[in-house]
């Protein structure tokens, strides 16, 4: 035991300094500002025991210039290592705030960048846990050049590996791009916040008053800018949410997403389908409900929920298998795509696509927004991402048609011809260029202006209009609809049709990289 | 010397892990608590009384809780994240679900003093008021529809950005409005 004494005395000594340093004083700060600390947001996001941490003991870098200190500490302000999450490999950095506030020097960079490059190895998930005041002043340059290969990294592993960056503290500075350019940004509300230039620069340079919160807080990110898909009320729940979504996803570009079965059986044919779409055309309806009733129970998880919310993307489970859902919502903005709702949906396509994620689309849709606004501001090429996204998505691909789907909007909502693999309406569908208010104005002006009874005569066009081609049937008949199907039976539809497509290959021409209308 | 590397080890990580989750706790919007021991079980102590509530489901009443042997009618409305929301005999409530550390921060956060601001509520897009579903001096809480706006040959439901109290409303049924028109003004607090 002796022996063993002399030759454990430094280890145990270590051990002894690295504890001080997480003591509980140090934790007392961060929960004092509703916060918790790097281990204990760790223990949340892992498996029970499982999690191993890799350069605990790197010191950070010395500096020579007279400015500024370095605290003495080890691990730089930053944890990074590996565990399981629902049994699954996946890497980890988590940023130490109370360790120079969690600012990014050479060592603590080092760190993030080997983790990243491990994580991209080994075909994992990386999931990055921010809390940080940006770039360390004192090291200069050199950190950030740190967070260029950050960020290059990030990049050579975009579409490789799922990233996630989860805000639970300030990011701001350059410190805000790593997230920029991961999957999914998580976010707490009232703690975090995400700025390229902070309150106080702000203030400086427009005289403008404003508050960290107000500048860059999760409710700004989650419904405003975008920049956020998900926001969280506590990080105990972030952290959760973190753990939910990885289960829709593979490990990596190479692999199928884990496929979770439901317990209970779900019937086949479910009638409640069939009223939630109103018999009247201008009537909103929750297009949640229908994803709800078609998916496995309780397995919606929805994505940018309050962004663009006049489109709707998320994961669900089809009889255990990940599927990406699409859909317009017509409760907002009549279900319109602008400028935002496209954006949103074309990276959602992306993600998937990215990932062999299959794609159902749930189409009711009367068109782009019209407006000054919408046109000055670049519908046309913003329009086209989505437009882009669908197309080149080669995973499998399917729509249903629930009620309008007029013009442009149709073609973009991965219409049979730019490469729906099945394609089905319900009998409520509308397929035409455009409502039929909006046709028999165009194509009976003369007549309208001359009768004596516009009203009447309006009235029965439209009906005419209905009749003849504002139905599913003719597209159904012409080939450009694959079957109009029951709502009652569409979960039961799309079960069979993924499975037919479950062994897609398509043949691309060899390019370095399309160019996405960006 | 072997047992304290042992702890060393054990101390770094999984220390809080080791604590298993004892108990839930309920909240509704009044900040009234409720506290579920886990696992579940069917007693619960109300007002200081144990009493057995079972929560069943058959075909003819859907699902419903038996109390005292009597049938009360339940169904989850909306659920999203922690926050559900249940109607019970008719009545609506809203409850948000927290572990012991989430209601901690929840408490520590609704004490720091927030200064919010009043919400003017201003028409998203031209269109016509189809429908009122609010009056004024009533409260409301955020995302509770408070009028119908129809706009591109479409009913849209408008709904309250914040929780708090309406001020005033300067729209009638019926009436036109133009993108950014003022329609209703919300007050945080009394």
């Amino acid at each position: 035991m002796d022996t063993n004494g002399k030759l454990f005395k430094k280890f145990l000594e270590r051990e002894n300094k690295i504890s001080d340093q997480f003591s509980s004083e140090n934790a007392k700060k961060q929960h004092a500002k509703g916060k918790l600390t790097a281990r204990e947001r760790i223990d949340l996001l892992f498996d029970k025991d499982t999690f191993e941490e890799i350069d605990a003991f790197v010191t950070p870098a010395t500096i020579t210039s007279k400015f500024g200190k370095i605290t003495e500490s080890y691990g730089d302000g930053v944890i990074v290592g590996h565990g399981k999450i629902s049994g699954r490999l996946v890497f980890n950095y988590a940023q130490d705030f109370t360790v120079m506030g969690g600012s990014l020097g050479t060592v603590h960079a080092q760190k993030i960048a080997k983790i990243q490059k491990m994580a991209l190895k080994m075909g994992a998930p990386i999931i990055g846990l921010i809390d940080s005041g940006g770039a360390r002043i004192q090291e200069g340059i050199a950190s950030l050049a740190g967070y260029a290969t950050i960020f290059k990294n990030n990049i050579n592993s975009s579409g490789v590996i799922p990233q996630i960056s989860v805000i639970m503290g300030p990011a701001a500075g350059g410190a805000v791009y790593s997230p920029a350019l991961t999957d999914f940004i998580f976010m707490t509300n009232k703690t975090s916040y995400m700025f390229v230039t902070g309150p106080s620069v702000v203030k400086e340079v427009l005289n403008e008053d404003v508050t960290d919160d107000e500048l860059g807080g999760a409710m700004v990110h989650c419904k405003k800018s975008g920049v956020a898909q998900m926001m969280f009320e506590d990080e105990e729940q972030t952290l959760q949410g973190v753990r939910k979504l990885l289960t829709y996803m593979p490990s990596n570009n190479m692999e199928n997403p884990p496929v979770i079965l439901n317990p209970d059986e779900i019937p086949e044919f479910n009638e409640k389908v069939r009223d939630i779409v109103p018999d009247d055309p201008n009537k909103p309806y929750d297009v949640k409900e229908v994803i709800n009733q078609i998916v496995d129970p309780n397995t919606f998880y929805e994505t940018s929920e309050n962004f663009a919310q006049n489109i709707v993307v998320g994961f669900a489970r089809l009889n255990g298998n990940t599927i990406g859902i699409v859909a317009n919502q017509p409760k907002v903005l009549a279900g319109t795509i602008d400028i935002n709702s496209s954006i949103k949906g074309a990276r959602f396509i992306r993600f998937c696509d990215a990932f062999n994620i299959p794609l159902l689309t749930l189409e009711d849709v009367p068109g782009f927004l019209p407006g000054v606004d919408q046109e000055h501001m670049g519908i046309i090429r913003n329009g086209a991402k989505m437009l882009y996204a669908y197309t080149e998505a080669n995973v499998p691909k399917i729509t249903v048609i629930l009620r309008k789907s007029y013009g442009g909007a149709y073609i973009v909502m991965n219409s049979k011809n730019i490469g729906g693999d099945f394609n089905f309406a319900w009998p409520t569908a509308e397929i035409a260029v455009m409502g039929p208010d909006g046709a028999v104005a165009i194509i009976y002006k003369r007549d309208l202006a001359a009768s004596d009874d516009p009203v009447t005569l309006k009235k029965e066009l439209v009906k005419t209009y209905r009749d003849e081609i504002a139905n599913p049937y003719i597209a159904d008949e012409k080939g450009y609809i694959d079957e109009v199907i029951d709502p009652a039976i569409t979960r039961k539809k799309l079960i069979v049709a993924f499975e037919a497509l479950q062994n897609k290959h398509v043949a691309t021409p060899a390019k370095k990289h399309g160019n996405i209308p960006l | 010397m072997i047992t304290e590397l042992k702890e060393k080890r054990q101390m770094r990580f999984g220390r809080n892990s080791k604590k298993e989750l004892k108990k839930l706790i309920a909240v509704n919007t009044k900040r009234k608590k409720f506290e579920f021991t886990l696992p579940f079980s069917e007693h619960l102590n109300l007002n200081g009384k144990e009493s057995e509530v079972l929560i069943k489901e058959d075909e003819k009443h859907g699902t419903y809780l038996l109390w005292k042997n009597k049938k009360y009618p339940v169904e989850v409305i909306y659920k999203n994240q922690n926050r559900y929301e249940i109607l019970l005999n008719g009545i609506s409530y809203i409850y948000t679900v927290e572990t012991p550390t989430s209601y901690k921060r929840m408490r520590f956060l609704a004490s720091k003093s927030e200064s919010k601001k009043n919400e003017n509520l201003e028409a998203p897009m031209p269109g016509k008021i189809v429908e009122i579903l609010t009056e004024e001096g009533r409260d409301v809480r955020a995302g509770e529809p408070l009028l119908i706006l129809e706009a591109m040959k479409m009913q849209n439901e408008i709904q309250a950005p914040i929780s708090g109290h309406i001020k005033k409303i300067y729209i009638k049924q019926g009436q036109s409005v133009l993108k950014d028109d003022l329609m209703v003004e919300i007050h945080v607090g009394k």
